[in-house]
């Protein structure tokens, strides 16, 4: 049996990994020979068996096809229907954990306990479907880790590295940033920042709108009128993106049975500015993980890159020039996040993490110096507290004769309580009678699993109330709705 | 300095939606504790101070804002004050980019557009 098992569940490309006897992680290659399989699905029309892969990815109608479903994972309106059935991203990220799991377990002996990394801002609906996903395939998450801290874990044990790191990891979909401290064999995480939408597949649709442009002009019609020429042009598009990376230019014939053959000559000083949007956002993600963690581009000693995205020259110019030192490579960057939980699942006790997100309420904040009041998002618990933590603010009640306390829970570090969410309540029953300005204390604690609770108190009447803060809304399973799905899942073939 | 008072997203809707305090609150049955999923905070409406004496004319379409002026930018800012303003307005949507919210996603992608622009504008290419 493999003990320390980490799953590396991307948007485009998944991996496990396992700690060998040595102490050494080893990424175990799936039942195709592949070290990383695509995460593809596909459902096929003649026998009742759903690929999973290079297969699905390769060889598939797209209409049956399902690409980077990662990015769904927090979107209960996302269903994908097939066959008559409707399919949650959740489920389809179960049948991809699926084929890792049968995979390799028989190379590696059964497998029980994994820990899955996630993207660093992945919200708290896109965790729970993570954990969701992982159960209907039959594996118990022993921790959900960032991708980035895995990334770090692995790099500083391969390369033996003391002293800050900045670990930058652009993936097929999100970019992930994080600031962590080397001291000999433990690990401070100082903050986490990550940014959706940002990622490979990203710039491959950018520049597949530079095809079609060029392809416009050349042959007077659209490169594409369906999904499948559309996705067979996208793969072409990331083939030349990938090319650009080591060449200055790449030409391509590309062209659809209807309109014919087109030349497309691209150029890496074009896909550059193609992308320039993308790579300032990126740059403004690292200023702001510096500012979180209150440090200046020469404080960091190592700037580690991850993902397969950060092989684009210019974002390792663009990093060189902010911190006036070369990036280095994680070794092989498309593995290093899955061989780092695996270390993870492991070293575990010897890595301080940080909270993800900040966790509070919303009050009326009186400023006694200014005059000034307004309704705030009041933070209770500040993102990137060391974790387990635990922190309280005091409150006042807002009318006379309050009977129920009502005290909602928001997750977002924004003062504006528009940009927040409220991912809960809680209601405190008091005794009648009372003016206003009874004095509540509002505590927050989070542990090392990530698991928030919540205690309100009344100081007057003693009364409290503690509960675990969990996110119910929209698109999580009830315990009986995940027991049905797996059992379904099981008795499902899975290539 | 601070003085915070409670204040539930209930409770601002209640007072948006009924103006005049009530002399003596409605006492509910306390319900068991408990945490259940909240609705999103809402702004509150912009209240109509005056009075209409005809039907108005029919608005004019608005024009569509600048990157300046979505970023709240005015021309008497300087750099550290642009600066400021940008990383604010960064970390803010940049988190609403992973919103539970699908609208506040889609106008947090509008403004990490029209952010990277007035950058760009003000502090040049990277």
């Amino acid at each position: 049996m493999a003990e320390f098992v980490g799953i590396d569940l991307g948007t485009t490309l998944s991996g496990l990994a396992y700690l060998k006897a040595d102490g050494n992680p080893e990424i175990v290659p799936n039942a195709d020979g592949e070290r990383l399989t695509p995460s593809v699905v596909y459902f096929d029309s003649h026998e009742d068996v759903k690929l999973v892969g290079t297969a699905a990815r390769d060889g598939g109608d797209p209409d049956r096809t399902i690409f980077q479903v990662k990015r769904y994972m927090d979107d209960p309106e996302h269903i994908i229907k097939m066959d008559g059935k409707d399919w949650t991203p959740s489920e389809i990220s179960a049948l991809i954990l699926s084929k890792l799991k049968r995979d390799c377990s028989k190379i590696v002996g059964d497998i029980n306990e994994v820990v899955i990394t996630v993207p660093a801002n992945f919200n708290e609906l896109a965790r729970k479907s993570t954990i969701a996903a992982a159960e209907m395939a039959g594996l118990k998450v022993r921790r959900l880790v960032n991708e980035p801290t895995a990334a770090a874990v692995y790099y500083a044990h391969s390369q033996g590295v003391q002293g800050r790191v900045l670990v930058f990891d652009l993936g097929g979909g999100t970019l992930d940033t994080t600031i962590l401290e080397v001291v000999g064999d433990n690990i401070r995480i100082l903050t986490s920042e990550g940014a959706r939408h940002l990622g490979g597949s990203n710039f491959d649709e950018i520049l597949l709108e530079a095809y079609d442009e060029q392809y416009r002009k050349q042959v007077s019609a659209a490169l594409f009128n369906d999904e499948r020429q559309r996705r067979r042009s996208l793969h072409a598009a990331e083939d030349a993106k990938k090319m650009l990376s080591k060449l200055q230019r790449v030409s391509d014939t590309i062209g659809n049975d209807t309109s014919g053959l087109a030349r497309i000559d691209l150029t890496r000083e074009t896909f550059e500015k193609l992308i320039r949007n993308m790579i300032t956002r990126a740059l403004m993600l690292v200023e702001q993980a510096l500012d979180s963690a209150k440090l200046k581009p020469s404080d960091i000693d190592h700037v580690v890159l991850v993902g397969g995205s950060s092989r684009i020259p210019k974002v390792k110019q663009m990093l060189e020039k902010h911190f006036g030192k070369s990036p280095k490579s994680c070794g092989n960057v498309d593995e290093c996040v899955a061989l780092g939980a695996a270390l993870f699942a492991k070293k575990s006790a010897r890595i301080q993490e940080v909270c993800n997100q900040s966790y509070g309420t919303l009050a009326m904040i009186y400023n006694a110096a200014t005059g000034e009041e307004k309704v705030q998002n009041s933070i209770v618990i500040p993102k990137n507290s060391s974790i387990p933590c635990s922190r309280t603010q005091m409150y006042v009640t807002s009318e006379d004769n309050e009977r129920v306390i009502e005290v909602d829970i928001t997750q977002g570090e924004d003062e504006d309580p528009k940009y927040v969410d409220v991912i809960g309540r809680i209601t405190l029953e008091v005794p009648p009678n009372r003016p206003k300005g009874c004095e509540v204390a509002v505590t927050f604690s989070y542990d090392e699993n990530q698991r928030v609770r919540a205690l309100v108190v009344d100081k007057q009447s003693g009364r409290s109330r503690e509960v675990a803060v969990s996110y119910k809304g929209a698109g999580v399973l009830s315990d009986e709705e995940l027991k049905r799905r797996s059992s379904f899942l099981r008795q499902m073939r899975i290539e | 300095m601070f003085k915070k008072v409670l204040q539930s997203i209930s409770k601002s809707l209640q007072r948006q939606t009924a103006p005049a305090k009530p002399v003596a609150p409605e006492v509910k049955p306390a319900p068991a504790a408990e945490v259940k999923p909240a609705a999103k905070a809402e702004k509150a409406p912009a209240e109509s101070t005056l009075k209409k004496i005809a039907a108005p004319p029919a608005p004019a379409p608005e024009p569509e804002k600048t990157p300046e002026q979505l970023c709240g930018i005015e021309p008497k800012m300087n750099k550290d004050q642009i600066r400021d303003r940008l990383k604010l307005l960064y970390r803010r949507y940049n988190r609403a980019a992973s919103s539970l919210d699908g609208k506040t996603r889609a106008e947090a992608d509008k403004m990490l557009t029209a952010i990277v622009k007035v950058r760009e504008k003000t502090f040049g290419e990277i």
